[in-house]
């Protein structure tokens, strides 16, 4: 553990505030999101679920300071969000977008040498942390040569690596296949042991929600704004009990979606 | 497939369609009882080739010809990719260069040859001029049309990670678009190659094109021929060279 010794900071606190955003197509005005306001406290998972479409990847383009939000304000611990690069900022995407030209240790190791590390601990950083995510021994392996789940892997890999007080995941597990998903939700948690950052998680799979966050960020339909923030409670997080039955059936409701058959 | 069956389709197949070639052609010549002049046999084409390449001034040509190529093929190829990269990369250099490229890319590069033998007479300088120009167009679009095909992730990732827009344009967008580039590369040396020969059967004051017409004038058709022959072999191995460095270099894995 001696690469990444040095001492974590810790999660801050985003503010999402009165936040709209839209863009112009062919002469069309898109909104996308429209008065979106919601705060996460330092350290806490927020799981942002809703319809497809209703903007959850722009609300995450907008957190890491990749877009500019037609109207409204982002902070970080009370600061504004700035555009462009974000230290504070790791994000792993829907898509992976590994550099395809590059090892899985290059990939990784990308962000801690842009962030002023030499190479030789920017490699040991990365080796470090594709451990972490699992993927040990795949280091001098091409993305091509890695499955679905693998390369969600390495993104998730190469934003810890970053030792970010913000991470960003933008349905980090959607495109993996139902068993690795359940593996990679499991581990999830202990990821974020290491340095406790604040975690927006977006995702359209409720149970998943549910597992890991400590609340729920409920999205409506186009042009999206926030139906409700939902608290999770330990207890509701056992897929066995009937208080996880309950936050299901609530939270699916808020999305629209009855629990009852046939109804 | 056992070695010996591979073998058969990697040499025997590619010589057997050669051997069909030069058979039509010896064919020819004994059918319609043909004069040297007009079309010669293989057999003498080969005897023609094997004096040429024990003669010095051959392989000057040879050089001329490679020289003007490479030099123009290379200051041209960089200028291309650098425009390229800047259309790429900025909206005020796309809209500023556009009409120029557009424009300019169509007069072929065939089109200036009076025009680079008026300004460089029968010298080098004018093929290399023309070489470049042909390349250049060839590049800066292919370039500019990779960049523009890079997968948006990548930038968004690359900004994430902390990189600047130097570093964004460098080592993200051009090394993304560099297999692309490769390969218009390759299609850029053919039409260079061509130039520089059409260049010099023109006007030359040495190279394979003036070898060639020289040849032609005093009716020396095997001659003719077997430079025919040494041009496209040269230009396959140039080919072959670029299409290898793109294959191990810069092929995305």
């Amino acid at each position: 553990m001696s690469a990444v010794s040095q001492s974590a900071t810790g999660g801050g606190v985003l503010r999402v505030d009165a936040v709209s955003h839209g863009y112009a197509s062919a002469g069309r005005r898109t909104e996308v999101l429209r008065d979106v306001s919601f705060e996460i406290p330092p350290g806490q998972v927020a799981c942002v679920v809703g319809p497809s479409g209703c903007g959850k990847s722009t609300l995450m383009g907008l957190a890491a300071g990749l877009l500019r939000p037609s109207s409204g304000v982002l902070t970080w611990d009370a600061a504004p969000v700035r555009i462009g690069s974000n230290p504070h900022v790791g994000m792993a995407f829907q898509q992976p977008g590994l550099f395809p030209w590059m090892t899985v240790r290059q990939n990784v190791a990308i962000g801690p040498r842009t962030r002023g590390q030499d190479r030789a601990s920017a490699a040991r950083i990365a080796d470090e942390f594709i451990e972490r995510v699992g993927l040990t021994g795949f280091g001098d392996a091409y993305p091509s040569q890695l499955s679905g789940g693998m390369a969600q892997r390495v993104g998730i890999a190469r934003a810890l690596a970053l030792r970010p007080r913000l991470l960003l995941l933008d349905e980090p597990f959607a495109s993996v296949d139902a068993f690795t998903r359940l593996k990679l939700q499991q581990e999830f948690k202990a990821l974020l042991k290491l340095d406790r950052p604040t975690v927006m998680f977006v995702t359209h799979d409720v149970p998943e929600a549910i597992l890991l966050g400590d609340s729920i960020v409920v999205m409506t339909q186009r042009p999206a704004s926030v139906k409700c923030v939902l608290p999770v409670a330990r207890e509701e997080r056992n897929r066995a009990s009937p208080a996880y039955a309950r936050k299901l059936a609530e939270t699916l409701a808020h999305l629209g979606v009855s629990s009852e058959p046939d109804a | 497939m056992s070695a010996t069956a591979r073998i058969g389709r990697r040499v025997l197949l590619p010589l057997a369609g050669v051997a069909l070639v030069l058979a039509l052609w010896e064919a020819t010549v004994i059918a319609y009882a043909l004069p040297a002049i007009v079309l010669p046999s293989p057999l003498a084409v080969v005897r023609a080739l094997g004096e040429l390449v024990r003669t010095r001034e051959f392989w000057r040509d040879v050089m001329v010809s490679l020289l003007e190529f490479v030099a123009g093929f290379g200051i041209g190829g960089a200028l291309g990719v650098v425009v390229g990269l800047l259309i790429g990369e900025s909206r005020r250099a796309r809209l500023s260069a556009t009409p120029v490229v557009e424009s300019l890319r169509f007069v072929v590069p065939f089109a200036w040859i009076p025009l680079t033998i008026l300004w460089f007479g029968t010298s080098w300088t004018g093929k290399v001029v023309l070489v470049g120009y042909a390349v250049f167009f060839v590049m800066v679009v292919s370039t500019a049309r990779a960049m523009a095909n890079v997968d948006p992730t990548l930038t968004r990732v690359a900004t994430m990670l902390g990189m600047g827009r130097l570093q964004l344009a460098l080592r993200v967008h051009l090394r993304a678009a560099a297999p692309t580039v490769a390969s218009a590369a390759r299609a850029a040396a053919a039409i260079g190659w061509i130039a520089v020969v059409a260049a010099e059967y023109i006007g030359a004051s040495a190279g394979l094109g003036l070898m060639i017409t020289n040849a032609a004038s005093s009716l020396a058709t095997p001659v003719v021929i077997a430079g025919m022959i040494v041009i496209g072999l040269v230009g396959a191995a140039v080919s072959a060279a670029i299409g290898w460095v793109a294959r191990t270099r810069l092929a995305p894995r």
